[in-house]
């Protein structure tokens, strides 16, 4: 006899089979349905996808979970097991369904292969299941919850796994198929019944149980989490989408008054779009982003799963933890279904900006600031050219006239702030030492509005941007060298490429002093005796990838050894000054906080300064020194500072002993 | 309810550097920046509250010049449903008195439950113009509120005293009451907000529409007859602190060590 | 000056205040007849203070004048204004003042100025002098000529009258009825919120102002107070902000001060707050802007950022 499958072997009334997976179908598309009409119902504003580039990350981040594996080689194995085992067993069911409705092929060898196909398939998913309930449950992960809910689906999943193999079992020892020896787990289960006629009498139950645990995986599917096996793969697939959501939806409503349509839609999804609401459904609730969360560590209220979670379950109102988040993207870089909590803390900040109820005062009173009087840090309006004062040279401030010239966009916060202007006037000096053309747009240098940006206050971003690109156009285009990570940021994501015909380009004073070492130009003549490491910026690092550039730099400099803190680069550990937290404190802010974690973290580095460049960085881990006891052990330096005392340039010490 | 909140457009002076023409003896004004008087902002944060709590309907009005209207518009987007702006050349250099005598001409009659006032501006710090209009529309009042509470047509006022004291009176309604700063925490305005309610208007009154002739408001008919500003007398004046900041401080400690019996 | 100066009397569980003493001072000061106007339902112990300081001193004596109520008060003032035609009524600018001077300019149709420094008078008008933009600037006024011109004075702005020998011409009304328009009525009078730390009796004090920025900012202050051993207090701005209890509050709301030091960091000095610290036996004040009206009260004075001072000091102590 050829090897091949007989179909409904002793089961009595198949048609019942027929009813329940129509009812199974029902339900889960019923399920998929209720859970994607939102989706559908919600603004898009999303950027076409490439079909070419689609497939490869589904491929590569949905198949094979190269994400998961970001963090470990455990929970990467672990999910391919489970992801492989369920969907090579679901497309064996389907096979035989095609062998049976269709054409016969699984008949002989083919047949043979595929049986022995389904038991691999089969022990996977069990030793997954296994693997994944001892490892939560068990060994005790700290980022993975023990809570009762989450054992529904991997106890189910082994239940279809088990069932089968007792099914494959009773029939195996009911028929004694030929080449039965290839389903060799099932061969092991056969020997359960003493008799043929014994496992015949079991196998009906066997059967019908299997059938219903099965179908019943399907019609519960959607309302599970295992829901999001569907949902991860779109969020896969809109990964790299643009995460301002709430900036893009700002700039439509300012072009026009909105479509009544439109805001029905925002109200029916509870304010948030297609994509956000795809987010939410994919999260897996694995935590990685709330290991990697600064504020988390540090022991502040949020947690990117638990903001998310809460919002998936209550659309209303800003989750805990919501005005702590710095904005630094770690949460976005491990996810491995590139969920962005940060994306959603800034849009449900933007709404309730737009409330006004619950903003932090003082956060209120910084972004006031920012109206009246152009910056978020004075009640004075063209207060940004104080940093130039003492300094050897005038510093212009007219457009742009040459070819190559540099347009030094120095930011509120360089501007403005006592300690962070160092970081302007040695820049400033080492161009004119270097000989490089610069121009600065003076009293009228307006703020780029990354501060609104980061906290939700959309509208004033809009009047903010306008501005800047009106002055911008009027003050010369060419290249923007920025002081701030953070304007370097906006410059780069949120403003138009191009302005008046010219191309808007903004590079960070970093990657322009790296340039001028390349060059030949910046030639440290004067070395450093010092050990220091390098904190990189957030805004740097991990949201523009510039990481070589400032390392660069401080490796010209002679007699300086670089040394790396644990977190370093595209890992780097926030300070904690980002998300609109300098002008603010959340409630429940740590207390040794973000800068002093982190500047203990370059004490075990075995440094003597820490080295950035950015000046939000500067004045936290400035203020985190005096806190947190660093005095005698670190000093603080920025990069352009470090570089013109290197080149031998005096600049004026400032007051605060930084250097 | 209906509750009436009057504001006031003034120069934000804390941080400014104020200068005064020495001829005409009147601020100069070019380089201020100005916003809601901060009592104002505070009593109209209570009113939206108390609108929000027990229902009802919050007018907000001013007396001043076109500007004056950003007050309005940040009233509406605040939460008040109506804006009323009493604008007229002639009302320039009114005095309190005038002031309260125009808006009383605005609202009489229009059945206000509850007026709210800040207890002053910050910029000319009078104190006068709330009591005044309970004055001209005959209501009972209560001034320097740190607590309101509306209870059965009873408004129960808890005022502010010298020495860390309270006391508490109770007023029938109508009435009016001027809010000191730090009775609530005002919400956030944002431009969002503002926004959406730029298609609402703003209610236009000018003297006519009052029934107040030129000569029964402005300079001319206050009390004052000369007005001017100026820098503050000297006084002894401190003794200055010199040197660098360590040497300052240095002194400074040697001060504090000295005089405070260190 | 050959007029009648009223004085309205504030008093409060049952003591006089000193405001009114002052207020007293300032008529007298101007050359003018002074008649001190007690409004109590019990004057025992109220008097005293007045007796032998000025010319009159008028009592109107009912239960229903035991607190302070603008409704009672303002029909037997108007009636005793209307028999004494005094060329000036002064109060001081207290809570009780800033009620009650309104609603009596408003009712009698009289000129009004308030919260006045100086006063001055001339040609039958009254100059006065006035802090306003929160104290950065002083405005100057010509009041009247009007048959009764009414002024509230900043409490320490004026001196008390020295004690006698004037013969005080008492006169005492009881008034049948008090007749208030409308019913307002004092329910009861309470402390505000108190901790356990009482700035009152310190010896040094770190008072912070709305420069100190944040609530986080505080605690690098309370280090510094608790390296010298002071009590930390402040401006009105920062209790309002919630930064700290309004218990810690040094001002005419808040509390009188009488410190061997008082050290002022980023506080502007506005009236209301010196008027707190006016018993300090040395104050310095600390403040980036040089034009910081308390500059012009304090002892001491340094313009500087008060984070740098604060870093600066600490390693002083």
């Amino acid at each position: 006899m050829i090897p091949g499958r007989e179909y409904f072997w002793s089961i009595d009334h198949p048609e019942l089979f027929y009813l329940f997976a129509l009812a199974a179908l029902v339900s889960f598309g019923r399920g998929v349905w209720l859970k994607i009409r939102p989706w559908l119902a919600a603004p898009r504003g999303l950027r076409p996808l490439e079909p070419a580039r689609t497939a490869v990350i589904l491929l590569r981040d949905g198949l094979l979970g190269a994400r998961i594996f970001k963090t470990g080689p455990g929970s990467g194995l672990l999910h391919l097991l489970l992801l492989w085992g369920f969907l090579g067993l679901f497309l064996g069911t389907v096979l035989i369904s095609a062998d049976h409705y269709l054409f016969r092929f699984l008949f002989g060898p083919t047949y043979l292969l595929f049986s022995w196909s389904m038991e691999v398939l089969g022990l996977m998913l069990l030793a997954g299941v296994v693997w994944a309930l001892a490892r939560r449950y068990l060994a005790g992960e700290a980022r993975l919850e023990r809570d009762r809910a989450g054992l529904l689906v991997p106890a189910w999943l082994g239940l279809a796994g088990l069932s089968g193999f007792l099914v494959e079992g009773g029939r195996l020892a009911g028929l004694s198929p030929p080449g039965g020896g290839w389903s060799f787990a099932g061969g092991l289960v056969a020997r359960l019944w003493a008799s043929p006629e014994a496992a015949q009498g079991a196998y009906p139950f066997l059967w019908w149980g299997h059938a219903l645990i099965s179908l019943g995986l399907i019609a519960g599917l959607p309302f599970t989490r295992l829901f999001h096996a569907l949902a991860a793969p779109v969020s896969l697939a809109l990964q790299g989408q643009f995460l301002d959501r709430a900036l893009d939806r700002a700039l439509e409503r300012a072009q026009g008054p909105a479509e009544g349509d439109e805001e029905e839609r925002a109200g029916e999804a509870g304010g948030l779009d297609l994509l956000e609401l795809v987010h939410l459904e994919a999260c897996t609730r694995c935590g990685r982003c709330q290991e990697v969360c600064p504020a988390a560590l540090a022991g502040e209220p949020l947690s990117p799963r638990t903001f998310l979670q809460a919002l998936k379950a209550e659309r209303e109102g800003l989750p805990e933890g919501g005005w702590c988040c710095t904005t630094c993207r770690a949460c976005l870089q491990v996810c491995p279904v590139a969920a962005a909590p940060l994306g959603l803390v800034r849009t449900v900040r933007s709404r309730i900006v737009e409330e006004g109820a619950s903003v932090p005062p003082r956060l209120m009173e910084g972004l006031e600031r920012l109206y009246k009087y152009d910056n978020p840090w004075l009640a004075k309006k063209g207060g940004k050219t104080a940093w130039t004062r003492g300094l050897p040279f005038p510093v212009p401030d007219r457009p742009l006239e040459e070819e190559g010239e540099w347009l030094f966009f120095v930011g509120c916060t360089t501007g403005l702030e006592t300690r962070a202007q160092g970081l302007a006037r040695a820049l400033a000096l080492i161009l004119h030492d270097r000989g490089v053309p610069f121009s600065t747009l003076g009293k009228r240098e307006p703020c780029c509005g990354d501060v609104a940006r980061q906290v939700g206050e959309v509208g004033l971003w809009e009047v903010q941007r306008e501005q800047t690109l009106d002055l911008l156009e009027k003050g010369g285009l060419g290249n923007l060298v920025c002081s701030s990570p953070h304007c370097l940021d906006s410059f780069r994501k949120v403003y138009p490429g191009t302005l008046g015909g010219r191309d808007l380009k903004a590079v960070h004073y970093s990657q322009l002093l790296a340039r001028l070492v390349d060059q030949g130009r910046l030639e440290f003549k004067e070395g450093l005796d010092l050990k220091l490491t390098f904190h990189d910026p957030c805004y740097l690092a991990r949201h523009n990838r510039i990481v070589e550039e400032p390392r660069r730099v401080l490796r010209a400099i002679p007699g300086v050894e670089l040394r790396e803190m644990a977190d370093s680069g595209l890992k780097t550990l926030c300070c904690g000054g980002g998300g609109g937290r300098m002008w603010h404190e959340p409630e429940g802010q740590a207390s040794p906080g973000l800068a002093q974690r982190r500047l203990a973290q370059a004490a075990e580095a075995g440094a003597e300064a820490v080295v950035t460049a950015c000046p939000l960085c500067l004045i936290m881990l400035e203020d985190a020194r005096k806190t947190g006891g660093f005095e005698e052990r670190l000093k603080v330096v920025d990069l352009a500072e470090l570089a013109a005392r290197a080149l031998g340039l005096d600049i004026e010490e400032d007051k605060e002993g930084g250097g | 309810m209906k509750i009436l909140v009057l504001v006031k457009n003034v120069p934000e002076a804390a941080e400014a550097d104020l200068e005064v023409d020495s001829k005409s003896g009147t601020l100069e004004t070019g380089d201020l920046v100005y916003s809601i008087n901060e009592w104002d902002n505070y009593a109209l944060e209570e009113a939206v509250r108390l609108k929000e709590s027990r229902g009802g309907e919050v007018t907000v009005l001013t007396l001043g010049d076109e500007e004056a209207e950003d007050v309005l518009r940040r009233g509406l987007a605040m939460g008040a449903d109506r804006a009323v702006h009493l604008l007229d050349e002639a009302f320039e250099g009114s005095d309190p008195r005038t002031v309260a005598k125009a808006v009383a001409r605005a609202v009489q009659g229009q059945g206000f439950d509850l007026i709210l006032a800040g207890v002053q501006s910050s910029d000319l710090a009078q104190a006068q113009t709330g009591v005044l209009l309970a004055q001209e529309l005959d209501l009972p009042f209560a001034t320097l509120a740190v607590g309101l509470e509306i209870r059965e047509g009873r408004a129960e006022v808890t005022r502010e005293l010298e020495a860390n004291t309270l006391e508490r009176v109770e007023l029938p309604l109508p009435a009016l009451v001027t809010i000191q700063s730090g009775i609530n925490q005002p919400r956030y305005v944002s431009i969002m907000g503002i926004r959406k309610v730029r298609r609402m208007t703003v209610d236009l009154r000018d003297c006519r529409a009052l029934g107040l002739t030129e000569e029964e408001v402005g300079p001319g008919c206050s009390f004052v007859q000369e007005r001017r500003l100026l820098q503050p007398p000297a006084g002894q004046g401190a003794t200055m602190l010199e040197g660098s900041l360590p040497e300052a401080c240095r002194t400074l400690a040697g001060i504090i060590k000295d005089r405070g019996g260190l | 000056m050959s007029r009648k100066v009223l004085v309205v009397a504030e008093h409060r569980a049952g003591a006089l205040a000193e405001s009114t003493l002052e207020a007293a001072g300032a008529g007298l000061g101007l050359g003018g007849e002074v008649t001190a106007a007690l409004l109590a339902a019990d004057p025992a112990g109220l008097e005293g203070p007045l007796l032998g300081r000025v010319p009159r001193l008028e009592k109107i004596i009912h239960p229903g004048l035991a607190e302070y109520n603008p409704e009672a008060f303002l029909e037997p003032l108007s009636r005793l204004i209307q028999d004494l035609s005094p060329g000036l009524v002064l109060m001081a600018h207290t809570s009780q003042g800033m009620d009650l001077a309104p609603a009596l300019a408003g009712r009698l149709g009289l000129p009004l100025a308030t919260g006045c420094t100086r006063v001055e008078e001339k040609e039958g008008a009254f100059l006065v002098g006035r802090p306003v933009y929160g104290g950065k600037l002083t405005e100057e006024l010509k009041l009247g000529p009007h048959p009764t011109v009414v002024l509230t004075l900043q409490t320490g702005a004026f001196a008390p009258p020295p004690e006698g020998p004037v013969e005080t011409r008492v006169r005492e009304t009881v008034p049948e009825a008090l007749s208030p328009r409308h019913l307002r009525r004092f329910v009861e009078r309470l402390a505000a919120a108190r901790d356990e730390v009482d700035i009152t009796a310190a010896d040094i004090l770190v008072s912070v102002g709305r420069g100190i920025g944040s609530a986080e900012n505080i605690e690098r202050a309370q280090a510094l107070a608790d390296r010298l051993g002071a009590t930390l207090a402040c401006s009105r701005p920062v209790a309002d902000a919630g930064w700290l209890p309004k218990s810690r509050q040094v001002g005419t709301s808040g509390q009188s001060v009488r410190p061997k030091v008082y050290l002022a960091l980023g506080i502007s000095g506005a009236f209301q707050h010196l008027a707190g610290i006016g018993g300090a036996q040395t104050v310095i004040a600390v403040n980036k802007d040089p034009k910081a009206p308390i500059f012009q009260e304090a002892d001491y004075g340094l313009v500087a950022d008060l984070f740098q001072v604060l870093d600066q000091l600490a390693e002083a102590f």
